[in-house]
């Protein structure tokens, strides 16, 4: 286990109101794996892997909880000094829009250099050769010409791929990757996504994925946590989400996507919309939007239940008093097609 | 980048002749009387003696060919009434070097304190009661909202007739030689640049800081000194660039208003004095000089900015102007 989020409560205080962003997660990311965070937008995922390098806004403040990595408590850090030994050299951040993740006016050598000479104490030609190959290793043809050139010379999935190699550069341990192809084209979606598991691989990182794309997910996750209004409302291997999905939000989640030969079927999408974070939410954030929901999910959160030792979700379905509820017809075929049988 | 600046420079100069064409024709429509001391005095043939002289009775089209001929040679024409008969060559070169004198150290103040102001409203603008930025508004707001005139009453009475400005000795006027007396003025001359550079360097500075990059400059675990320092300030400062040249070479004219206040020998006054004593050839050159300087100092800018600025392209489409 490389990093541990404990019961972490998250607030951003606007205009005098409270908003509880994250709601109590607790999550430990193991060596080596790769862990995506899904979710839709606002349900707290990027606030969540900003709070591990301090880059919450300002008026976002860690309530109570632990982020524990290496011994020491992360959610204790105050000032951008006390970060300064973390950010970059231990947890790495590849950003959405590659278009304005790099400063315009500086060349690309150089913004990487930066990295280099922050982090591996390299100088002069040393750090200038390290830049080289860096940029050869995220797959940057002629690496000495485009040292010298600046971002504007750059397609969106080249400089993506700079984004990439300043991460890389600094040596972490943990690479996050923070929506890394939702501004790309389709086809150069699958190249970087190939380039972060080669970076992962030669670089033995462990890299945490920040999505709402489930087809990102299925690519590259070893291990998925659905995300719901501000908390985990379930955590499981790839296959256990994707073929066993046991809380009633991944169900919807999952019947939204397109399937590939389904003809003339209008596509499920979930109504209503997420919790209002700014009130206190009650029960299962869920339940408002569930159609089945039970009585019990209105009145109390409810806990994990396991389903496996990798698999849990936060649902009173799973209690052995609750009535059977079938999941929709779609999700009984994914079972199937992953041979999971009537679980 | 060579074609680009020569491109420019071409068409500064084309603008610089259709400039200079119009005021010459303007002025040539002006009662005679500018041409001469004592118009009154005079008969009709020495009126017609003189204009004969000065070449006035050609046709317009031979003046103008004259007056480029003598404009390349460098000489800007003869004072007719302010100075009769001296060079206006002279003129210029006896006073511009007061005004220089003055405005570049005015500038120096101004960006000095200028710059460091915006600076350190937009960091203070992400600490808690962000009091530096509020005084600094405080402060930009009064000079912007205020006629320039009277702070202008304000600093030079307040700094000559208190007890604490007699004391360190600040004066009413000017006095060439006395350091002491360029203080007043200079305080006038800087304020109003001071609070505009603050205002527009905090400004792009805040822009910048809640940029991507920015935060991926943090991410990477930049310091945050080094941040502001290297990429917010840097590339707030890009925008102002362009106006740099300007400022510089506009000092050349002088201030009209702290000037004829403190009664500095420069060349702020000469162009009103020279218009109230409708004295023709001085106002055309005077005019012809701020043009002249203006179109340089926009083209210097344009130059620099693309020197600051790689997204400048020099070889695809040029930007509007």
């Amino acid at each position: 286990m490389v990093l541990s989020i404990q019961d972490l409560n998250v607030k951003f205080t606007l205009r005098g109101q409270t908003l509880h962003a994250i709601r109590g997660i607790s999550l430990d990311v193991h060596q080596g794996e790769s862990l995506a965070i899904v979710g839709e937008s606002g349900s707290g995922k990027s606030v969540l892997v900003k709070c591990t390098m301090g880059l919450l806004d300002a008026n976002g403040y860690i309530d109570s909880g632990k982020i524990l990595y290496k011994d020491a408590d992360l959610a204790k850090n105050r000032t951008d000094k006390d970060w300064q030994s973390i950010r970059g050299r231990e947890i790495a951040m590849v950003f959405q829009d590659p278009m304005t993740s790099l400063n315009p006016l500086k060349t690309i050598g150089k913004q990487i250099r930066e990295a280099v000479e922050l982090h591996q104490g390299l100088k002069g030609q040393a750090a200038y050769q390290t830049v080289l190959e860096v940029l050869s290793d995220v797959g940057i043809d002629d690496p000495q010409r485009r040292y010298k050139q600046y971002p504007h010379e750059f397609s969106g999935g080249m400089r993506q791929r700079v984004v990439i190699a300043i991460a890389v550069a600094c040596r972490p341990k943990i690479l996050i990757c923070d929506e890394p192809t939702t501004a790309l084209d389709v086809t150069i979606q699958a190249q970087i996504l190939e380039l972060i598991k080669k970076m992962q691989q030669k670089y033995d990182l462990t890299t945490i994925y920040i999505t709402h794309d489930l087809g990102v997910v299925a690519n590259v996750a070893d291990r998925i946590a659905v995300m719901y209004a501000g908390d985990i409302v379930e955590i499981g291997t790839c296959d256990e989400v994707f073929y066993d999905p046991r809380h009633p939000y991944t169900w919807a989640l999952l019947s939204s996507l397109p399937q590939l030969g389904v003809k003339n079927e209008p596509l499920y999408s979930i109504q209503g919309t997420p919790p209002n974070l700014f009130r206190e939410v009650k029960g299962d954030a869920f339940a408002p939007r569930n159609p089945k929901a039970l009585k019990i999910d209105f009145v109390r959160r409810p806990p994990y239940f396991s389903v496996s030792p990798t698999h849990k979700a936060r649902t009173w379905l799973l209690d052995p008093r609750a009535p059977k509820v079938a999941p929709p017809e779609h999700i009984r075929t994914l079972r199937e097609k992953g041979g999971l049988g009537n679980g | 980048m060579a074609k680009y600046i020569i491109k420019r420079v071409l068409r500064s100069l084309l603008t610089m002749f259709i400039i200079i064409t119009i005021l010459f024709c303007l002025l040539r429509m002006m009662p005679i009387e500018g041409y001469f001391e004592n118009y009154d005095k005079m008969t009709e043939t020495q009126i017609q003696a003189k204009l004969n002289v000065l070449g006035l009775n050609d046709p317009l089209p031979k003046q103008l060919w004259n007056f480029y001929k003598q404009l390349l040679q460098g000489d800007l024409g003869t004072s007719n009434v302010y100075r009769v008969g001296v060079s206006i060559n002279e003129i210029v070169a006896e006073k511009m070097p007061v005004s220089l004198r003055m405005g570049l150290m005015s500038l120096c103040i101004s960006l000095c304190l200028g710059l460091p102001l915006g600076i350190l409203m937009a960091r203070s603008t992400r600490s808690r009661f962000q009091i530096g930025d509020r005084l600094g508004t405080v402060f930009i707001v009064i000079v912007q909202a205020l006629p320039s005139a009277v702070y202008h009453i304000l600093i030079q009475f307040l700094g000559s007739q208190s007890s604490v400005g007699k004391a360190i000795g600040f004066k009413m006027l000017f006095e060439e030689g006395e350091p002491i007396t360029y203080v007043l003025p200079l305080i006038s001359l800087s304020i109003g640049s001071i609070a505009y550079y603050a205002m527009w360097l905090r400004r792009y500075m805040v822009d910048e800081a809640n940029k991507d990059y920015i935060r991926l400059a943090r991410a990477k675990g930049v310091p945050s000194a080094k941040i502001s320092r290297s990429h917010v300030f840097r590339n707030a400062f890009v925008p102002l660039v362009q106006y740099i040249p300007n400022s510089i070479l506009l000092t050349l004219m002088g201030s009209l208003y702290v000037e004829s206040l403190y009664s500095i020998p420069g060349m702020g006054g000469l162009l009103v004095t020279a218009i109230k004593r409708q004295d023709n050839t001085l106002v055309q050159a005077l005019v012809l000089i701020y043009a002249v300087l203006s179109i340089l100092g926009l083209l210097l800018g344009d130059i620099l900015m693309a020197i600051v600025d790689p997204r400048i392209s020099f070889s695809k489409k040029e930007g509007s102007r």
